[in-house]
């Protein structure tokens, strides 16, 4: 029998960045534009060139104890740099770089040189209780969601980015906007939906929807109504076991639709969720709102009827079984809308999604049918297109991306993606992805 | 944690002769499957569903010559000491022989081995469950080969909250916080003292 990994792709190892951490790294978060890859391990981030494979530059002093998470701020002037880490020392740090742009440009590593000095540590954002697990900016950079063990999401917003330009590289102005407090467990991770045209298809809320996952095993949905309040809008349940985390379809396929919803479990199964868009009822809506113009805004509205404003969100996949263990780690390609996923186990999976047309083909091939679970419940033209064992030897892998090569090993630097995994050695390893 | 007076103050005690040792351990009947019959296992797998194993005997044959038995996870969590009494969780039959529960690495074409422990707390209500669950995992991480994957939970119906208990042993992410937790780290190491490295 023909193994699975035969038929349309395939991953193989690139040579690990330089150096290995040689301790526990916990995820390692890519740049939006820039050729930069932050990396939490222990109370330190290191930040490697993806022009130079190498260390870059290192963040510490800032947090007390290990750095769980770290995310990049958007939308900022040209030649600025700020991320926010967050640590199980129950706060988030802000820190922006000071040592101007010149590495990046002539990458050539530095590492010599690279000891933290340019890195400042701005702003402590302290409220959670216990460790803070997740960070994430919205797509303008304006709001940072951040979530704990306490169970709690807090929105702050950035109020310094909307007037001066932050000239004085300080961490700049952060208000708490919200405080969200209905998971029953550890909130594993935050994420934020990007903006994406059918976004903004809801007109009753603003535009930035916010997603948490959950150790209480579910997922929910949090938008802005036009109070200014954050509110649940949906909760997802479908997962048997804690939630690692999730993350919005970077592309979707038209310009109308709602981007689904990627979540991974540790019941070993990835999951995606669809809006349930009901253009009559919109329509309705619309129709209703303009000819009670004069009416007050929501805030007009008794509790009662705002329960109407909730979302149903479905799950519409189960992408093909993969893993024997917790799935810690799944990515989604913006490029080319594969996703590929990780875990306990130490295996790399990739996926494809086809039409459901091609599915009902695809379940008479051999291959997939012995795989465990494509065929079953609504893989919905999913595919498993390669798996690697032993990604990081015998030890867990806890994060993988997608991420553009600026190497001098790639042809069209800046637009060929890679993927990179993050593991318990402590090796950040690239890998590439052929499709034929 | 610190708890002015003791959970249990009466413990039932094992003595030193009583407990399980690798004399013993040859006289009563071995676990789980004969590993003697893996190899065969194993070499009809890597045939049959995963050609690409086949590369790899070398090294899983390597591991299965070296693989840990029962009994010698048994040793490594049986020396330590219960956080609240001046005895071992092998005197104390917290830690029980037949409870560790072995899939070795020969057996998956991945090379991964799992360790599932049970535990049977003194008592039902026992608050110091989680502690001792910690410090199991912890030995374990520390002493076994990473390819081990070690799951500690509470032996079913032996504690009130085993739901909870089991589910924050098995987070990876609240285990290592929890490790880092000062007073928590103390107490863990306390009880690591007895093991001999």
């Amino acid at each position: 029998m023909a193994p699975p990994t035969a038929a349309a792709a395939e991953i193989s190892p690139l040579p690990p960045l330089h150096p290995d951490l040689c301790q526990r790294a916990w995820a390692s978060v890519p740049h939006p534009t820039l050729p930069l890859l932050a990396t939490p391990h222990a109370t330190l981030v290191t930040v490697f060139s993806l022009a130079t494979l190498s260390k870059h530059s290192v963040l510490s002093g800032g947090h007390a104890r290990s750095v769980r998470a770290a995310t990049w701020q958007p939308g900022l002037a040209p030649g600025k740099l700020r991320l926010v880490t967050g640590s199980f020392d129950a706060t988030a740090g802000l820190w922006s770089w000071d040592g101007g742009m010149e590495r990046e440009v002539t990458a050539n590593g530095g590492e010599e040189e690279g000891n933290g000095e340019e890195w400042e540590f701005n702003l402590v954002l302290e409220g959670h209780e216990n460790e803070v697990k997740g960070v994430a900016f919205n797509p303008s950079g304006q709001y940072l969601a951040t979530c704990s063990r306490d169970k709690s999401v807090w929105i702050w917003e950035d109020v310094g980015v909307a007037g001066g330009d932050g000239e004085d590289d300080d961490g700049g102005e952060w208000e708490t906007v919200a405080v969200l407090n209905e998971h029953e467990g550890d909130v594993k991770a935050v994420a934020w939906c990007p903006d994406v045209p059918g976004r903004t298809g809801h007109s009753r809320y603003s535009a930035d929807v916010l997603a948490t996952a959950s150790y209480d095993n579910t997922v929910r949905i949090w938008r802005e109504d036009s109070d200014g309040e954050w509110v649940c809008v949906s909760v997802l349940e479908g997962h048997d076991a804690t939630v690692w985390g999730l993350q919005w379809e970077p592309k979707p396929k038209d310009d109308k639709t709602f981007p689904r919803l990627m979540t991974f479990s540790a019941d070993a199964t990835i999951r995606v969720w669809t809006l349930q868009q009901d253009e009559e009822d919109e329509e309705a809506e619309r129709q209703e709102a303009s000819s009670n113009a004069f009416r007050p805004a929501w805030g007009g509205i008794p509790n009662t009827m705002r329960r109407e404003l909730r979302e149903e969100w479905e799950c519409t996949a189960i992408l093909p079984k993969a893993h024997t263990r917790e799935v810690y780690s799944a990515t989604w390609s913006a490029g080319s809308s594969l996703v590929a996923s990780t875990g306990s186990d130490g295996i790399i999976a990739l996926y494809g999604e086809g039409s459901p047309e091609e599915d009902v083909e695809m379940a008479s091939d051999a291959n997939l049918k012995a795989t465990p679970g494509s065929t079953g419940l609504g893989t919905n033209g999913w595919r498993l297109l390669a798996t690697v064992a032993d990604g990081h030897g015998s030890y867990e892998i806890n994060h993988i991306t997608w991420c553009r090569r600026f190497d001098a090993g790639t042809d069209r630097k800046g637009e060929e993606e890679m993927l990179i995994t993050t593991g318990d050695d402590g090796v950040i390893r690239p890998w590439q992805v052929r499709i034929s | 944690m610190q708890k002015s007076d003791l959970e249990n103050a009466n413990p039932t005690i094992l003595n030193v002769s009583q407990l399980p040792s690798r004399e013993q351990k040859r006289a009563i009947a071995r676990h789980g499957p004969d590993s003697s019959y893996d190899h065969l296992l194993f070499s009809r797998e890597s045939s049959s569903d995963t050609p690409s194993v086949s590369e790899n005997d070398g090294r899983f044959e390597h591991v299965f010559d070296d693989a840990l038995d029962q009994q010698e996870i048994y040793d490594l969590i049986s020396t330590v000491s219960d956080p609240e009494h001046p005895h071992t969780l092998g005197e104390l039959n917290v830690v029980r022989l037949p409870d560790i529960h072995l899939t070795p690495p020969q057996r998956d074409p991945r090379g991964l081995a799992t360790v599932l422990v049970e535990l049977t707390p003194t008592i039902n209500h026992c608050s110091l469950a989680t502690v001792i669950g910690l410090a199991v995992r912890f030995r374990l991480e520390q002493a076994l080969p990473p390819n081990y994957r070690i799951d500690v939970r509470m032996k079913e119906g032996t504690h009130a909250q085993d739901e909870q208990v089991n589910k924050q042993l098995a987070d990876k992410e609240r285990v290592a916080a929890a490790l880092e937790n000062d007073s928590l780290q103390s107490v863990v190491n306390t009880m690591l003292k007895t093991c001999i490295v």
